[in-house]
Order: C-alpha cells, then structure tokens, then sequence
C-alpha cells in the first residue's frame, strides 16, 4: 500500500513539472498576446503588470493600418493553397509512379530525385533566383530571358521553388510502397487503366500521407521568409513574415501593435496544428522528418 | 533511405514473370510534371550553383570564369571564418541542451502523467510557428528597457542586460530561443523512439529488480542511440542554416558576434551582387551538409528506426 501511495505521489509531482514546463514554454506567447492588448503608455510605464489594465482590441485594427496588411494575408493565403494543391497532385502522382509502375530508368529517376533531399534550400537559392529573373518571355522578358524581371515579383516566382518536392514524391513512395500487390492486380483484371487505378483506388486510401504533406506544405510555405524577401520587392507582393518585419524597421518600435500582428501572423497556423494535432505528430513520427 | 532499395528490389522480386514484361509507360506521363519541376528548380539550380562558383559574376555582366578564385578567397576571408566559427557555436550551444531536455521530456511524457496532451501540445506549438514571429516575440522579451526579461532580473538587483546589443550575449541570446523553437521537435522524435523499445525488456529488467534509474541508463539510452544520432544528425544540417533569426534579430551584430553562413551567403549575393563567391559559399555550405548526410546514411540506419507509431 505505501509503495504504491509513493508512486501515486511520484506521479504526481512529474505531472506538476511538467505543467510547469509546458507553461514556461507558452509564456513568449501569452507575452506576446497579453502586449498586444496594451497602450504603449503602459508598456512603457516603470510599474510592470502582465495583464493589461484595460483591454485594447483597436491595437488590432490599428496594426492592420499599418501596411497593407489585407494585401499581404491574401498574398500569403494564396502562396500557401496554390503551393499545397500543386503540389499533393504531382507529388502522390509521382510517388504512385515511383512505388506501383514499371518502366526503364525508373530506379534511375527516382535515385536522382533523392539528391534533392540532400541539398539544401539556401544552396540552390541564387541561381534559382538568378533562373526566375531570367525565364524566358515571362515578366517582359525576350526569348533569352533578358530586358524583364521575369517572375520576380509574381505568384509564379513565388510558388515555383516550393512546389518542387524531392520530399514530397519520396514520402509519397514510402507510403505507395506499403500498398499489397493484390490492389493492382485486382484492378488490372477489370481493364482500369493506371491513372484510373491511381485516383479511384489509391488516392481514396492515402488521405494520412497526404494530410502529413499538407501539413508539411502549409507550414513551410506560410512560415517563409528568406525566398519572399529575394523573389519580392513590391509592397504589393509582400506576405505576413515580411510585413511583420516592417514594425522592426522603426527607430521605436510600437511593441503593442508589432505584438498584434504577430499574433494574427502566428494565429493560423496553430490553429491548424491544434485541429490536425494527431495528423501532425504522425507524420513526424513516421517520417521523422521536417519539410 | 536504405530499407527503401531493399523493399523495393522485393516488390520486384515478386512479380511473376507473365507480368515481367508489361511496361507501364504511363509511369513517365505521371512522374513527368512533379520531375519536371524537381529537375528545374532543384536539379539545376545546384549545377548551375556549382559553376557559378568558379566565376565571378555580379549580376549585370555576364559571368567571367576565374577557377579555384573565389574558394581561395574564402580561405582568407575572415567574416566568413567568423561566420563559420558562429555556426559551429550555435550548433553546438543549441543542440546539446536540446538533446538532454527533450530526451527528459520525452520520457516524462512517455508516462501516463495528468495533461499529457496539452503539455505535448504547449512544448510543440513554437516549432509550427513561424521564425519571424518568433524572432519578434524574442525581440520584445529581450528588450533592454523595457522587455520581461530585464524587468525580471530588476526584481532580483540584477542591472539590465543588453541582452543582443552586445558581443558577448547576442549569441547566446539567439541560441536560448532556438532552443526554445526547436525543442518540441527533438522530443517528439524521441517520444517515437521511445514507443519503439518493446516493453518485454522493461518487464525482464523489472523481474530482476533493476531500478527505473537503472533501467533509464540500461535500456532507455542504449535503446534510443539511432534516434539521438537521427536528431543530432538533423539538427546539425538545420543548424547550418541558421539565418532568419539572425538577419531579423541582430543582422549579424553587433560587431558580428552572430553573423552565420546563410548570412554571409545573402549578404554577399543580395546585397553586395557577388554572385559569385556566394555561390562558393553555397557550395561550401552543400558540402557539409552532404557530408553529414552521408554519415547519417553509414550509421544511422534512418527510418528503420524511426518507422514506428
């Protein structure tokens, strides 16, 4: 009875430690919330409180001013879609192919998109940059990619680099790979062709693998800054993490209302974990790795 | 990558030799657009990167060939062995301490312990955040007039610390929230690899009347080595491209105490136009990482490891 009153107790106490973790690990956040609602005169006032004295939700409206921020969410949001929907179409397609198909110098293919899991995205940054000013009859350009931008300052430019995944077609492939032989037999005998094989019966079973991706994808894609900040150079063009960078810039920064936007900017996006937690999880687990 | 070739050498195996010899040419129409894609903006650009490498081009005359030039040029270059020199401290400050606490964490939450969700939850969420935002968060706590941090330390006497305007905190600074960042990640990867220890070996131990501590050290660590190697092998190529918190929290200041690789790479390629001697850079930066890569793939055994619920 003593014995398992103390591992009761040692129960206990962990769980009071880790409570006390996860709440030292959430407390950059409830700063950066709490800030967001108070005046700067406060914030700059010797006397410090962690709660506003009085609740300023116009901090918000008045952070959104700042910038064009309607502009910057939509760019965002439209990065963000385009780049997913693309590229869970040409990924799973491309897995499939890799996992299910035969045909020659298909272990050739797949063995060289493995590379671009081994390369990094800061490496090929400035002659992807260097391929987008000068793509040929696009943003003004001539036949030889010259006197335009390109894709400089569009969507395309902007989309382009992330929806090229090596990591998407191999986790694709790992999945497709688990897949009983029997499946495409089965189908072949009643005369489907591959494609029909592919979007009736596999894509129907791989909603974890492609949710995983997705997540992947959306993380990445809404969370970037470094390829925003080469590939625009236009107001107009800006996403949120460029447009939270604004704030910075100034002298003195108003910190309520960096604050604000920063938490709409982070808002999104745990939001998504928060719903697609088990997904989320998962799929680190299984793949073990990040997008 | 390794189970993947045998796996799929058996999946050839196993058809029968009828089937042998339908060729699915539909497979190439399927790969094509997503290889497509790969092969220009990945594929490429890394050749491409390769040879720029050796030239010197500043974006508005065409490049000039010039050899080992700009890797010559990197040798002697002392920003770009401060740079180096930062990296390899900031990989080595953030991933130490990130191993141990979030192997800790990972074994607490392993338990069945009161609010295990929300605490997986709580250590998770900074890592899906973005790390702009989070840069700005940190901005604001490290403050020095007004920020929690300094207002904190007044309670204890402490005098205010300028926390990233001085050499010789900035760095430790920026680490403290990268660890704070990537901290959830290393835990749920351990949190995988702990789940994948067959509980047959904790009941044996338990039978001979091994300790939990005695069990942590006998079983749990010996256990998890490929997962540490995985996530010190992850780590490591994450760290080597560190950059947005630097470029957004100190831009490589004061005096360069926190300017990294990346940094260099983009101050030198987008600001100065030396396309060129960035792109050695890039290479250099390539290498290593390949290097690390490599070493993974010798010893690590990845996913073999880590392909459990």
């Amino acid at each position: 009875m003593g014995k398992l009153r103390s591992r009761s107790m040692g129960l206990v106490v962990m769980s009071v430690v880790l409570l006390a973790v996860s709440l030292v690990m959430l407390t950059p956040f409830l700063i950066m919330v709490l800030t967001s609602f108070k005046t700067m005169g406060e914030i700059q006032s010797p006397t410090f409180s962690l709660f506003p004295k009085v609740w300023h939700f116009d901090n918000y409206a008045e952070a959104l001013s700042r910038g064009d921020w309607l502009k910057y969410f939509y760019n965002s949001f439209v990065v963000t879609i385009i780049t997913v929907v693309i590229s869970l179409v040409l990924n799973s397609m491309a897995g499939y192919s890799f996992a299910r198909l035969r045909f020659p110098g298909r272990d050739i293919l797949f063995f060289s998109v493995l590379i671009g899991i081994m390369v990094p995205a800061q490496t090929t940054m400035i002659p992807t940059f260097l391929m987008m000013k000068q793509f040929p009859l696009a943003g003004g350009n001539n036949l030889f990619g010259q006197d335009g931008i390109g894709f400089i300052n569009s969507y395309t430019g902007l989309i382009l680099p992330f929806i090229a995944g090596s990591f998407g077609i191999f986790l694709c492939r790992q999945f497709f790979l688990n897949f009983p032989r029997a499946l495409d037999e089965a189908s072949q005998i009643d005369g489907a062709s591959k494609f029909r094989v592919f979007y009736q019966i596999y894509l129907p079973l791989s909603k974890p693998i492609l949710a995983t991706l997705a997540i992947f994808k959306t993380t990445s894609a809404w969370n970037d800054y470094m390829w925003p900040l080469i590939m625009t150079n236009t107001e107009g063009m800006r996403t949120v993490q460029l447009g939270l960078t604004i704030f910075r810039g100034e002298t003195n920064v108003e910190w309520n209302l960096l604050m604000a936007a920063t938490t709409l900017v982070v808002l999104p996006l745990v939001v998504l974990f928060l719903a697609a937690q088990k997904y989320f999880v998962q799929g680190i687990v299984t793949t073990g790795l990040k997008a | 990558m390794e189970p993947t070739l045998s796996r799929s050498v058996e999946t050839n195996g196993k058809i029968r030799p009828k089937q042998r010899l339908s060729i699915d040419y539909v497979g190439y129409a399927m790969i094509a657009p997503g290889y497509l894609i790969y092969f220009l903006f990945i594929f490429i650009p890394l050749v491409v990167g390769v040879y720029y490498s050796f030239t010197n081009y500043n974006f508005y005359s065409a490049p000039e060939f010039v050899g080992l030039q700009n890797y010559a040029r990197l040798l002697q270059d002392a920003l770009f062995g401060k740079a180096m020199y930062n990296t390899f401290i900031y990989a080595l400050f953030t991933i130490v301490p990130q191993l141990f606490l979030g192997l800790i964490l990972a074994v607490l939450l392993n338990g069945k312990l009161f609010g295990r969700v929300f605490s997986r939850a709580s250590i998770y969420i900074p890592n899906v955040t973005s790390m702009v935002a989070v840069s700005m968060i940190w901005l604001w706590i490290y403050d020095p007039a007004l920020g929690i941090l300094n207002r904190m330390i007044k309670v204890f006497g402490i005098d205010p610390i300028q926390w990233l305007y001085n050499p010789n905190t900035a760095m430790m600074a920026v680490v403290i929230m990268s660890i704070w960042k990537s901290l959830g990640y290393t835990m749920i990867v351990y949190l995988a690899g702990l789940q994948s220890i067959p509980s047959s070996l904790y009941e044996a131990a338990h039978m001979d009347g091994a300790s939990k501590i005695r069990q942590f050290f006998s079983i749990t660590i010996p256990m998890l080595k490929p997962t540490t190697f995985f996530i010190l092998v992850m780590s490591c190529i994450n760290s080597f491209m560190v950059f947005e918190q630097v470029n957004i929290m100190t831009a490589g200041g004061p005096l360069n105490s926190t300017t990294t690789v990346v940094h260099q790479i983009y101050l030198r390629g987008f600001q100065d136009f030396q396309m060129g001697y960035a792109s050695a850079m890039a290479i250099v930066l390539f290498l290593i990482t390949l290097v690390i890569t490599l070493i993974n793939f010798k010893y690590g055994n990845q996913g073999d490891d880590l392909d459990v619920d």
